[in-house]
């Protein structure tokens, strides 16, 4: 049986509380809301914080909020949740097939979107899908909030710019133009309860349906440090019309973007060719989606 | 057709109520008053030298009762194979893998026992360590053990007619080489055990073993109690597969802990504790050389085996022999030679697993003779049934072939799968592919050289004559043998499934070898229908006396006794029983005799109506060298056809379908002979596409956990069609033979061959991982 | 220092004072004696650990007990009314999809409740459901008709 090191637990119920407490205890106490990553590290003996915070019980992080042409997800809303509304459904596809893939039923049942993001895990399931869509978060602390772009929200592994007195609170995103199409694809070893090898969000915006590629994103995931963009593989898409030739061509562009390493999951070659094969698959059924197929 | 009233039928298991309910206790689950927890102090080097081991912090800390090193333990020597007995409850002077157990604690609950580890100081020093086989036999490399030189800890050497000479005949010779990787039991269930010594000197044991009777040897010659004080029980074990069969540190520490504090002491495997135990699959680099006739016919295979066992012996002597000595059949061969090496690694050390030594074998030969049959111009199931052994043949290692229903397996899965539209039609991409496979049905020969009985069983009937108690000490670990035993039990005393109570996996009930080497349905099997015979023959002997009617004129059926000669008036035994039964209200009635009242008559006459049963195997073939390995009473075989879709982008492999025939010579419960046959097909994909346990730079075993050590998903396997072959095996009980393990044989060649059909490459290493699949595809773009 | 938390656990309410680091899975084992509830890998791995809080399948060794307080719960043992079993229980035990049966609990809960949100489950979902919950025995065909043939006895 693997045990639990002790630790004081603290359970707010409202924001102003949670924070007052880490203002407090800053680096000593860790925030836990699904558990499903704090525990585990605790259990393996990684991280032994003196206190832990729930903040489950803080009942405006989990909801979903659709205003003006934006969708704001609460930061403690469970994964499962997010494949359940209709509005992601509908609205973030790509959220939802990145939400599908995480870990398993059971996890989703307790993971929530906020924990995926400040874990910062270079393999994690929604930070690509959230970067394709340009997600923004809403950092709160004790004194006052701030909105960071999840593109400069990332260090590197286990590392985010967030402040130790700070929580996120809220996952922003403005809804998307017409003629968009997204995909998210992992790529593991079993079909369950997987870390990806290698995993590519990719999504464009067109012009018009027969139009040009006005706008792209194709994020790599567990081939860096963080999730990335395959800069000069979106450059390379934008203004320019939609065809599988092209697709190949930004593929290969992609690979060279990336800067995978060999580890348990995978060897670094075989990872920067499978960059390739995904963000030329994604952007195919992006490009299906956009078209409206 | 003979027919049966319980045997070969699909009743449902005798403990799937008590599981679906959660009610089955397993041994993490038990607890007793006063109870100690002990924990572990294991090594983080993977080789070094212990100088010093400085254990008062531990001591000191409140709640600890006792602190334990090898200068307080037993020096004495264990392992499996009595030759090589080379393990000890404590290292004495050094650790040699990662794991290596060197203290242990007992303390009022686990948290406390955990701190009190984390406070015993160890000085050590390093010295070189091998993680493979390469390293630990260089010349010059340190030795892991003074008894085995160059790190060789054992060697095998067979030949079977001569191959040289054979190979001087063949129109067709190739060479191929295959190596898998270790291979984790990966049960659900950590190893647990709870142990009590008391005041009396007598010593139990509750542990969650494949092989209680193994056990109880090795707890009794290591902590010098008598082996009747001694008492292993198991209660209900969460999957076992191999790794469980052998005596560990954790139960000889849980019982030393017990007898020093004088406290029942329970401890529990964590799962990363499992992986550093592991005593599971081999690593096995296999060479092959198989010679052929232009018409197909085999004519001889030399084979050689270099295997890495880990640290320590365990089964590894069993595994060496096995990894020759399995092949050959099901194919006539007469000619075959057995190179055997197995290296002592500093890694956790390996065992049984599934397919005991043959899996990779099999893998490598069946790939092969996919290559051959090719080369041949053949259909690989025509070349494979060109070749196929039958009844009554005998393998040129001597195994008699008393049973083989592998002509029956193959036809079976051709038909069945749609071979013939199949094969060499499917678009690029996809695949199909066959093999073959074959093992023992028990092993031959207690793992301790003796003349001991098997198994036994003891039957004995409640007063009443309406129960039938089943008493044996062979281990239910979820392979269903306390149903198949029951069934058995049954059927030979004629009475009804639900009248039979078992008592199984406790030492106090008599002997039985236990759980591994698929031999309990064979052996169990024939010492239980020895006891319900003896039952009933002890029944109706009272009866005869009774109703002075011949025993012959007589039997027992479905719960009723058979007059074979026509009615015979009962009516005196009836009002007598029912006179011993006043006010009941389940009085018996009806035209037919029952055996609850026959039985009542017989308890009234002799006071004790108990059957016994006994089984070792008789006199079986080979003289050589190592023939206690791999001689058994009957061999099972098996054979699958397996299609695969390649993903030609990823090189990821879905198993869409699998068709498979098992001759399991009779089936006393078809469908725990199809969850065998299921269960089995599962872990070999799960062998053949993800499973790999890998070390770290310092020999740490870098994935033991369930999430990064990859055994198959409900979304990962495909629905098997199930296909049962009934050869009736003379050497069995009602002609049944194994099912457990032989089942695993061909899956992964199945798979090899389903692949290359699908992409046109071979994959000579496991597991083909999508990686393995993409690179091999891009070489051979390259050409 | 313990807590006093309530947890509603096969519709039984208890109190019970548990320290912040007992998981869910010690709770219910060794506070409340339900141990049908097991423990296999203690990080979420494999599933055994599964009990239904709130309707939803979770694994019980990644909770807190502290973080349960107040929920409510479904353990192995409150599957059956009393001696009769539930449907899918039936279903496990006349098909064969029990073999060590150390998983068994945990997938009896994920499927019960797949087939509460979904009467008519395909095979697939049905697949997808179970996914989390690791079974070494039996290759998982039986256990997947099991529940197939559950969710049909349960419309007649």
């Amino acid at each position: 049986m693997l045990l639990l090191p002790k630790f004081d637990y603290y359970e707010p119920r409202e924001m102003s509380e949670a924070l007052k407490l880490m203002s407090k205890m800053k680096t000593s106490a860790k925030i836990i809301a699904g558990g499903t990553d704090v525990l585990v590290n605790m259990k393996k003996g990684l991280i032994s914080p003196k206190s832990l915070v729930n903040v489950a019980r803080i009942s405006e992080l989990s909801d979903v909020e659709p205003s003006n042409g934006t969708i704001s997800i609460g930061s403690g809303l469970i994964v499962e949740k997010l494949t359940e509304f209709d509005i992601i459904k509908k609205k973030l596809p790509i959220l939802f097939k990145a939400a599908r893939v995480l870990g398993s039923p059971l996890v989703r049942n307790r993971a929530t979107i906020g924990g995926n993001i400040v874990t910062a895990r270079p393999a994690a399931d929604l930070p690509p899908a959230l970067l394709a869509v340009d997600a923004k978060l809403k950092l709160v602390g004790a004194k006052s909030s701030r909105e960071v772009s999840l593109d400069k929200f990332f260090i590197g592994p286990g590392q985010t710019v967030i402040k130790p007195t700070e929580i996120l609170s809220r996952i922003i995103i403005k809804e998307l133009p017409p003629f968009t199409g997204g995909d998210y694809i992992k790529l593991g070893h079993r079909n369950a309860l997987e870390i990806a090898i290698v995993a590519v969000a990719s999504r464009i915006t067109l012009d018009s349906p027969d139009g040009v590629i006005k706008e792209a994103r194709i994020i790599l995931s567990a081939v860096a440090p963080k999730a990335i963009h395959a800069v000069s593989a979106e450059k390379a898409l934008k203004g320019e019309k939609p065809t599988a030739k092209l697709f190949e061509k930004v593929a290969k562009l992609a690979a060279g973007d990336c800067a995978p390493i060999t580890d348990i999951r995978g060897g670094a070659e075989y990872r920067r060719a499978m960059v390739a094969a995904l963000t030329k698959k994604t952007l195919m059924n992006a490009l299906n989606e956009a078209k409206g197929k | 057709m003979k027919e049966f009233n319980v045997i070969n039928s699909r009743v449902p298991r005798v403990d799937a109520r008590a599981k679906v309910t959660g009610d089955a206790r397993y041994t993490a689950d038990l607890s007793m008053p006063n109870m100690l927890y002990g924990a572990l102090l294991q090594s983080p080097h993977a080789h070094a030298k212990i100088l010093n081991i400085d254990t008062s912090a531990a001591k000191k800390l409140i709640g600890v009762k006792e602190v334990v090193t090898a200068k307080e333990a037993s020096p004495i020597k264990f392992g499996l194979s009595p030759a090589r007995y080379d393990e000890m409850m404590f290292c004495m002077e050094k650790v040699r893998y990662v794991g290596d157990e060197i203290a242990a604690v007992a303390a009022v609950d686990p948290d406390t026992a955990m701190e009190a580890i984390s406070l015993i100081k160890v000085d050590y020093e390093e010295l070189p360590a091998y993680f493979n086989i390469f390293d630990a036999m260089k010349e010059g490399a340190m030795l892991i053990h003074d008894d085995y030189p160059g790190n060789i800890n054992a060697e095998v050497h067979q030949e079977f007619g001569n191959v040289e000479e054979a190979f001087k005949q063949c129109d067709y010779i190739r060479t191929d080489k295959f190596v898998n990787k270790k291979q984790d039991g990966a049960f659900i269930e950590p190893q647990a055990c709870l142990a009590n010594y008391d005041m009396d000197g007598n010593l139990i044991l509750y542990s969650s073993t494949q092989a209680p009777h193994y056990v109880q040897r090795i707890l009794s010659m290591v902590l010098n109690v008598p082996i009747g004080k001694v008492r292993v029980v198991k209660p209900y074990v969460g999957g076992g597969f191999g790794p469980k069969a052998s005596a560990s540190t954790l139960e000889l520490t849980a019982c030393f802990l017990s007898m020093k504090t004088g406290r029942p002491v329970k401890m529990v495997f964590n799962r990363e504790q499992v992986f550093m135990h592991s005593r599971a699959r081999h690593q096995f680099f296999h060479e092959l050389t198989t010679g052929v006739k232009k018409d197909g016919t085999l004519v001889a295979l030399k084979n050689t085996c270099y295997l890495d066992g880990g640290a320590y012996s365990s089964f590894g002597i069993a595994t060496i022999y096995y990894a020759g000595s399995l092949l050959g059949a099901p194919y006539k061969l007469p000619n075959m030679k057995y190179d055997g090496y197995r290296v002592c690694t500093n890694t956790p050390t390996c065992g049984a697993q599934r397919g005991h030594g043959g899996v990779a074998a099999r893998a490598a030969w069946e790939q092969q003779l996919d290559i051959i049959a090719e080369e041949l111009k053949m259909d690989p199931v025509e070349f494979r049934l060109k070749n196929i052994m039958q009844r009554g043949d005998v393998t040129c290692n001597d195994f008699n072939m008393s049973s083989l229903g592998m002509k029956e397996c193959l036809e079976a899965v051709r038909d069945g799968s749609e071979w013939g539209k199949k094969k060499g039609k499917l678009p690029k991409g996809k695949g199909i592919g066959v093999a073959c496979g074959f093992f023992v049905s028990g092993a031959g020969y207690p793992i301790y050289r003796s003349d001991t009985f098997h198994s036994t069983a003891m039957i004995k009937l409640s007063e009443d004559g309406g129960t039938a108690d089943l008493y044996t000490a062979s281990a239910e670990i979820g392979q269903g043998s306390d149903t198949i035993l029951s069934m058995i039990a049954a059927e030979a005393m004629g009475i009804r499934y639900e009248n039979v109570k078992i008592h199984s996996g406790d030492t106090d009930f008599g002997v039985d070898l236990g759980a591994y080497s698929s031999r309990q349905t064979l052996m169990s099997g024939h010492a239980v229908k020895m006891a319900g015979e003896d039952v009933k023959r002890q029944v109706l002997g009272v009866l005869s006396n009774t109703l002075k009617i011949p025993i012959e004129d007589m039997d027992i059926k479905d719960g009723f006794i058979i007059f074979k000669k026509g009615n015979v008036d009962f009516s005196g035994l009836r009002s007598y029983y029912i006179k011993e039964h006043r006010g009941w209200t389940d009085q018996p009635a009806g035209d037919k005799l029952t055996f609850k009242e026959a039985a009542r008559i017989a308890y009234l006459e002799k006071g004790v109506v108990v059957g016994g049963g006994a089984y070792k195997p008789g006199e079986l073939g080979g003289k050589y060298k190592g023939a206690t390995v791999g001689t058994s009473p009957a061999y099972g075989c098996s054979a699958q056809v397996v299609e695969v879709t390649v993903d030609m982008e990823t090189g990821k492999i879905t198993v869409d379908n699998m068709t498979d025939a098992h001759d399991c010579g009779f089936a006393i419960n078809r469908t725990n002979v199809e969850g065998q046959m299921q269960g089995s097909l599962s872990m070999g994909l799960g062998e053949a596409l993800f499973e790999e346990v890998k070390f770290d730079p310092n020999g740490k075993v870098a994935n033991a956990t369930l999430g990064e050590y990859r055994i198959p998903t409900a979304l990962d396997m495909p629905n098997v069609k199930t296909i049962i072959v009934e050869s009736d095996e003379p050497n069995g009980p009602f002609g049944a033979k194994e099912v457990g393990e032989g089942a695993i044989m061909p899956t992964i060649p199945a798979i090899l061959n389903a692949v290359y059909d699908a992409v046109g490459v071979r994959i000579n290493e496991l597991p083909i991982t999508s990686e393995r699949i993409f690179m091999a595809l891009k070489d051979k773009e390259k050409k | 220092m313990k807590q006093i938390i309530t947890l509603t656990v096969n519709k039984e309410i208890y109190e019970i004072a548990v320290a912040p680091n007992r998981t869910l899975t010690q709770a219910l084992r060794e506070d409340l004696n339900l141990l049908g509830t097991k423990e296999g890998c203690g990080i979420g791995d494999c599933g055994a650990c599964t009990v239904i809080l709130d309707g939803r399948p979770v694994n019980s060794c990644l909770i807190l007990a502290v973080q349960a307080n107040g929920s409510e719960i479904t353990t192995i043992e409150g599957v059956a009314n009393g001696r009769d079993l539930h449907p899918l229980q039936e279903a496990f035990v006349e098909h064969g999809a029990i073999q060590c049966g150390f998983c068994t609990p945990g997938m009896v809960l994920s499927a019960k409740s797949l087939i509460e949100k979904n009467q008519n489950p395909t095979e697939l979902e049905i697949r997808e459901a179970l996914s989390g919950n690791l079974c070494r025995c039996t290759g998982y065909q039986k256990i997947v008709e099991a529940v197939k043939i559950a969710s049909e006895n349960m419309k007649k």
